[in-house]
């Protein structure tokens, strides 16, 4: 066994220019499909982890329609329970309570439809941080009556700026048209363009002495100490608070969720048809490495090396070739991942703005999970025994009597 | 003296061609132990054929090979590879040695492969580099070595793992007059000292005069058995 690995190593050397092509193909072509893996993983990544923290959170609360229907009489009754419930409970880090109303903001020069996020300012500041996100302003700082929040991309648009003021139009819980004069606080901006042009926040207070009414909780998003816990306090919530449904971020964010799943399929698929078209490269050199050997296989043959042998033996080479070049491409893409995700890749520079428009980040930086490091490796080793199979068998097929007469 | 291969009504028809050629007609001829034999005859006479159905590479379409009272016609293919492995020593035209290997290795190869002592097989493929004037080749690859050098090499091969005989057909095709020569010198010597039986096919006249018996084919058929005696 000894003997024929060091042969089959010393024959991968024999044409040194075709083995270095092909572990050259093999270590490229991985490094491609690594890095493309690796960056719409690392991407992805990111977007899910800036949507958790700015937006999402790892838990929401609604009245059962809330979900399907964002109206104001869709609300959580027991709010003040579930609060009572949170505080104590030591495995929440922080919640917030909102009161969410569809509604329009008119400034001077346009009207557009917001959704007004009535907002516990303490709370949501430990809930989302959306009072580090400010751009300019203050966060609700002083005791001053209707201050509200906007994002920066709905500023840009309708031309807000700092102390501006506007007029927020909105239904009562009976239907009728209520409308509030508002200023300016402050411009926040996070990472969903989209989310910061649809939102804008005020306070709960305000909205409560607008529309004359007890305090209306619609949702109340939290942060646990860990995340793993997520199932299971969900889990006991909602048996405590039946009236509610309780969902996890991966529950709400489903498209987010979804997009991942595709995307680590599409990588499966990318991989594989890399893996196929090394594949084939494989077979034909190792087949033309066969055929150019017919003679010496066929002496080999004669003089008592036995099939299993000379199999043995082109499976050795192939085998050679295919891990030099895996471990090649597995280097350089681990290298090559590790300095990109460090430094970040700026798509601004190669006119990758409209990227933040989807709530995506211009930097991005690559990241592959060990998964896919197993999956590929996986792969790659069906692929190295499927490539392997063919030139070894045709190679054992060689009848030493006719091998050693084809002169 | 001892017989070791015998062949009885040996035939060989190939079909596979647009006219069947019978390449070998009854064929019945006798080794013994310690021969040293030259097979000659025109091209296409059945001498390859001959000494691939004698040594296991191809079967015969009629008759008998038997080699120490063992009918190797009747043996499966993967008993054949180990027949060969332990019974019989080639030597090809060409493409007798594996290019990745030293001209050590390329002795030992044979013998690792019957999983010999690694001390043993060393010394003795020394030795029989030394018998075969390449001491100081030993660690050369074949493809730093000149045809008659190589064929050499593959001499020595054969001949170190104590085969019970040596088939090379036409192992000095490719060389040199003076190559051919001293490859048939050493291969008669080898024959003697290590009483080797050893059958070559040739269609040069000139070496022929080194063999002591010399079987002449004639279309497939034995035409002339031949002794010599020789110095
Ligand atoms: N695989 C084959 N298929 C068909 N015919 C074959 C095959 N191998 C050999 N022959 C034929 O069998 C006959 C004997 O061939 P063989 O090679 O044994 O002759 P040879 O004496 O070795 O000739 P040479 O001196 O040219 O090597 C020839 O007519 C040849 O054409
Ligand atoms: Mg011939």
């Amino acid at each position: 066994m000894k003997l024929i690995i060091i042969i089959a190593w010393r024959n991968i050397w024999r044409n040194r220019r075709r083995s270095i092509i092909m572990i050259t193909a093999i270590t490229v072509g991985l490094w491609g499909g690594l890095f493309a893996a690796s960056f719409s993983h690392g991407l992805l990544e990111q977007r899910f982890e800036t949507s958790i923290e700015q937006h999402i959170s790892h838990m929401q609360i609604h009245h059962p329609d809330f979900i399907r229907d964002q109206a104001i009489e869709h609300q959580i009754h027991d709010w003040a329970e579930i609060y009572d419930m949170l505080s104590a409970d030591g495995e929440i880090k922080a919640f917030s309570g909102r009161t969410i109303l569809s509604g329009m903001l008119s400034s001077a020069n346009l009207t557009r439809g917001v959704r007004i996020m009535g907002i516990n300012p303490e709370l949501e500041a430990q809930t989302t941080g959306i009072s580090n996100h400010l751009v300019s302003g203050t966060y609700f700082a002083e005791e001053i009556a209707n201050q509200i929040l906007v994002g920066k991309k709905l500023a840009e648009k309708t031309k807000l700026q700092e102390r501006s003021r506007l007029v927020l139009t909105f239904q009562d819980q009976d239907g009728e048209l209520v409308s509030a004069a508002f200023r300016v606080a402050g411009i926040y901006q996070t990472a969903n363009s989209v989310f910061d042009e649809s939102h804008i926040f005020v306070l709960q207070s305000d909205l409560q002495s607008i529309l004359d009414e007890q305090i209306i909780i619609n949702e109340i998003a939290l942060l646990a100490k860990d995340a793993e816990a997520i199932p299971q306090i969900r889990d006991t919530y909602q048996e405590l608070f039946p009236a509610n449904t309780f969902r996890t971020w991966n529950e709400i964010a489903t498209e987010l969720s979804y997009l991942i799943e595709m995307a680590r399929v599409m990588i499966t698929i990318i991989l594989i048809i890399i893996l196929l078209a090394l594949g084939f490269g494989l077979v034909n050199t190792m087949l033309m490495s066969v055929f150019e050997r017919t003679r010496e296989l066929g002496m080999l043959l004669s003089v008592g090396m036995n099939k299993t042998r000379v199999f043995l033996m082109i499976l050795f080479e192939t085998a050679f070739l295919s891990l030099l070049g895996t471990l090649g491409g597995i280097l350089l893409s681990v290298g090559f991942i590790y300095l990109t995700s460090k430094r970040g890749i700026d798509l601004a520079s190669v006119g990758g703005d409209s990227m933040e428009a989807f709530g995506f980040s211009t930097v991005v930086y690559p990241s592959l999970s060990i998964n896919l490091y197993f999956t590929l490796i996986i792969l790659v080793i069906i692929t190295a025994i499927l490539t392997t199979i063919y030139p070894a068998l045709k190679a054992t097929r060689l009848s030493p009597a006719e091998a050693v007469r084809d002169q | 003296m001892k017989t070791v291969i015998k062949t009885t009504n040996l035939s060989k028809v190939y079909k596979d061609s647009v006219v069947p050629v019978h390449a070998l007609k009854n064929v019945n001829l006798e080794f013994s132990q310690g021969e040293f034999t030259a097979i000659v005859g025109p091209s296409g006479s059945g001498k390859t054929t001959f000494l691939n159905i004698i040594g296991g590479l191809d079967k015969p379409t009629d008759g008998h090979v038997i080699i120490d009272g063992v009918d190797i016609a009747t043996m499966k293919e993967s008993q054949l590879f180990d027949f060969r492995l332990r019974h019989i020593g080639f030597v090809f035209q060409a493409y007798n040695l594996i290019p990745v290997l030293t001209a050590l290795e390329n002795v030992s190869f044979i013998m690792l492969l019957q999983k010999q002592s690694k001390q043993e097989m060393e010394k003795r493929a020394r030795a029989m580099l030394e018998q075969v004037g390449l001491g100081d080749k030993i660690n050369e690859r074949p493809g730093r070595l000149s045809g008659g050098q190589q064929q050499r090499v593959a001499v020595a091969r054969a001949l170190a793992s104590k085969p019970d005989f040596v088939l090379a057909d036409e192992p000095t095709a490719n060389l040199d007059t003076e190559s051919a020569f001293n490859l048939l010198d050493i291969m008669a010597r080898l024959n003697k000292e290590e009483n080797i039986t050893l059958i070559f096919s040739t269609h040069d006249q000139r070496v022929i005069e080194r063999a002591r018996r010399v079987i002449t084919l004639v279309d497939g058929a034995v035409d002339k058995d031949e002794y010599f005696e020789r110095a």
